[in-house]
């Protein structure tokens, strides 16, 4: 062997080495749980809570229809606050690119400092706690909150509004809690377009919507599609909001398995829903990027 | 200078052109300050100047892509000032190119036609006509980042000339190609505008550049337009002080005018040099700016009639060149002189040694005479 091929080998050799520690830690703490989840969603579950250890796929045929057995029956409820939390996490994705597409353009074209400033306030909600900030928005929109004094303040309402316990008031507070993680990579990929290109856009006769539509929407397309997954992702899952916003009347799949392994003390059933939905949100990603990266690699994948 | 007059031969005239830009500083910079321009048919215009002198601003603003603060454009007789940039008959080749990454070669150069909505065979053709005429059509299904900066340069430039544009607007396209690549495609450009016979706005700050390509050039500098004549007129007969030292190498002296016979004139320089000169339309008394180009000044004796005016200097530094030297040479008053010599470097006799005090040799009619701080 060569000076040079030994040289290589032992750096391909460190390369593979500093992948131990992340590959151990994520090995053990999210593959390890995740395949107890996958087995726990198979077996029977105890009178009591707990398992008995038996293989036991009608957990699944509550949520689905099939297999039916073992004194299990279909409920067409738990498909219904599937789709319906799928439903208001879609929404939250629409409602947050609406607000952070613009913004980000806003932000791009400002000036060193200013630039920072807003950078900075964009993630200072995430020093506070959570609960305390979503606790906030029940004083915030509850009949004699902040938001119904204002309106009745104005003379626009007469009667307060019911927006607290429903599924404007989930929206609302999951639009809040995740526009940040729509912004900071839909403004990374505003910041990286060149404005010349929309100059030379211009001059080569395209109309402002045609440039929106031919060159900017293209180039910002990665920040679009990173935004809208990270967004949409733990949209789905999310449990706090709705439980707090929600109040008894809007349920989402997440307080569906939050309340199955907490209170129901059925770990097999919460296990078979979160499966499912699992299963579910990656299909869908999976399908999204496909469809993104078809349409990049015809248009060259530039900043994906 | 034919400034705001209309003439039929004028495509664009630009009048009263001010621009005026805010610094970090919060003070106020005058990027066009009072422009007059009558850019004709069919001609290669360039615009030279130092960074700074607002000729990219002037592009930009008959672009589209700038406002005037005051000031009109007029296209054929028509008021553009309102027009904006997407639709204004005019394309731009911009100094970084600016093509689309995400878009193959024979999309960005169809994106103008595309967007104007001419049919997809046409369009292809036009396409495919322009890459070949450049020499890129077997490349049209690269992506630009595939290509070298010179192939992507003259995407840029088919990209803007497939649209058949009024004017085509060059910023300083060629300052990112190397020395060699540039004067290649500096030969290839004005072929190209002979060829499509569209007028051309060339800015650059390359006054070699601008010499080898022009109709006619527009020196500038802060924000304004010093000199617009011919290459030949701007290098022999430079309007003032700052063409002449932008353009070309040069002996500038400031003087007085302390004899004149019709025509004839007796200048006295800074540093206590006497030189004679032919000038019109001057007076015992005049200040003057007074310029000698190096290669006017020669070790070979110029006899013209029955003077043979000189120079005479010390030799601080000769550089051999092949067909030239350049000698670098000091009045005994201190005063620098240039000369492009190329008498003495066929002989090889030691006349320019270092160190050496030679008379230098230059006709009168070669020296030319400025009104101090004079404009066009």
């Amino acid at each position: 062997m060569t000076a040079a091929a030994v040289r290589r080998r032992r750096n391909l050799l460190a390369g593979y080495g500093l992948l131990v520690p992340i590959t151990v830690l994520l090995g053990t703490l999210f593959l390890v749980p995740l395949g107890i989840m996958v087995v726990y969603s198979f077996l029977e579950p105890g009178v009591y809570g707990g398992v008995s250890w038996s293989f036991y796929p009608y957990n699944y045929g509550r949520i689905l229809g099939w297999p039916i057995g073992g004194g299990e029956e279909f409920d067409p409820v738990y498909l219904s606050i599937f789709f319906h939390s799928v439903l208001l996490a879609l929404l939250t994705v629409a409602l947050s690119l609406l607000i952070c597409y613009p913004a980000a353009f806003w932000v791009s074209r400002m000036t060193g400092l200013r630039k920072n400033l807003i950078l900075f306030l964009v993630t200072l909600p995430f020093f506070a706690n959570l609960l305390i900030r979503i606790y906030a928005w029940l004083l915030i929109l509850r009949p004699t909150g902040f938001f119904n004094v204002a309106l009745q303040t104005a003379g626009l309402i007469v009667e307060p509004l019911q927006v607290i316990f429903t599924g404007t008031a989930v929206l609302i507070g999951l639009v809040y809690v995740l526009v940040p993680f729509m912004f900071l990579p839909l403004y990374a990929s505003v910041e990286r377009l060149d404005p010349i290109l929309i100059q030379a856009s211009q001059d080569l006769g395209a109309t402002p919507l045609q440039t929106f539509r031919r060159v900017v929407l293209p180039l910002t397309l990665p920040g679009i599609v990173a935004g809208s997954i990270i967004v949409f992702i733990p949209a789905l899952g999310n449990f706090i909001v709705p439980a707090l916003l929600g109040g008894a009347k809007v349920m989402m799949s997440g307080n569906l398995i939050e309340q199955q392994f907490l209170k129901a003390r059925n770990w097999p059933f919460g296990a078979a829903i979160a499966m499912l939905v699992m299963a579910s949100v990656l299909l869908l990603v999976v399908v999204y990027v496909k469809k993104v990266a078809r349409r990049d690699e015809q248009t060259g994948g530039v900043g994906a | 200078m034919s400034g705001g007059s209309e003439s039929t031969e004028d495509v664009l005239t630009v009048s009263g052109a001010v621009r005026q830009f805010q610094t970090p500083e919060g003070t106020w910079l005058r990027a066009l300050d009072g422009i007059d321009l009558a850019i004709r048919n069919n001609e290669f215009l360039t615009l030279l100047g130092p960074s700074g002198c607002g000729k990219t601003t002037l592009l930009r603003v008959i672009a589209g892509l700038d406002d005037l603060d005051s000031g009109t454009l007029t296209l054929e007789g028509r008021p553009l000032d309102d027009v904006p940039a997407h639709r204004r008959p005019f394309n731009t080749v911009f100094q970084s190119y600016a093509l689309f990454p995400h878009l193959s070669v024979e999309d960005n150069v169809g994106y103008g036609l595309d967007v104007a909505g001419i049919r997809p065979s046409e369009r292809r053709r036009r396409v495919a006509d322009g890459l070949s005429m450049v020499g890129l059509g077997d490349l049209g299904r690269r992506m630009p980042q595939q290509l070298s900066g010179g192939q992507q340069q003259r995407v840029a430039l088919v990209r803007a000339l497939v649209n058949n544009p009024k004017l085509l607007l060059l910023d300083e396209p060629l300052s990112a190609l190397d020395r060699k690549l540039r004067g290649q495609m500096q030969i290839e450009l004005k072929a190209l505008q002979h060829k499509v016979g569209i007028t051309f706005i060339f800015v650059t700050h390359d006054q070699e550049e601008a010499l080898t390509m022009s109709d006619r050039i527009a020196v500038m500098n802060k924000g304004r337009i010093q000199q617009l004549a011919t290459p030949f007129e701007t290098y022999h007969h430079p309007a003032n002080r700052f063409v002449a030292g932008f353009v070309g190498n040069s002996n500038l002296l400031g003087g007085r005018v302390v004899a004149a016979d019709r025509g004839d004139l007796k200048i006295e320089t800074e540093g206590g040099l006497t030189l004679i000169a032919g000038g019109a339309g001057f007076a015992v008394g005049d200040a003057v700016d007074v310029l000698l180009r190096p290669e006017f000044l020669s070790l070979a004796p110029v006899v013209v009639g029955d003077v043979a005016p000189t120079l005479e200097a010390q030799v601080e530094q000769a550089v051999f060149v092949g067909s030239e030297i350049h000698i670098h040479a000091r009045t005994d008053r201190g005063l620098a002189l240039m000369v492009l010599d190329r008498t003495a470097a066929g002989r090889g006799d030691g006349t320019a040694d270092v160190g050496r005090v030679v008379r230098f040799h230059y006709d009168p009619s070669h020296v030319h005479v400025m009104r101090t701080g004079g404009t066009p």
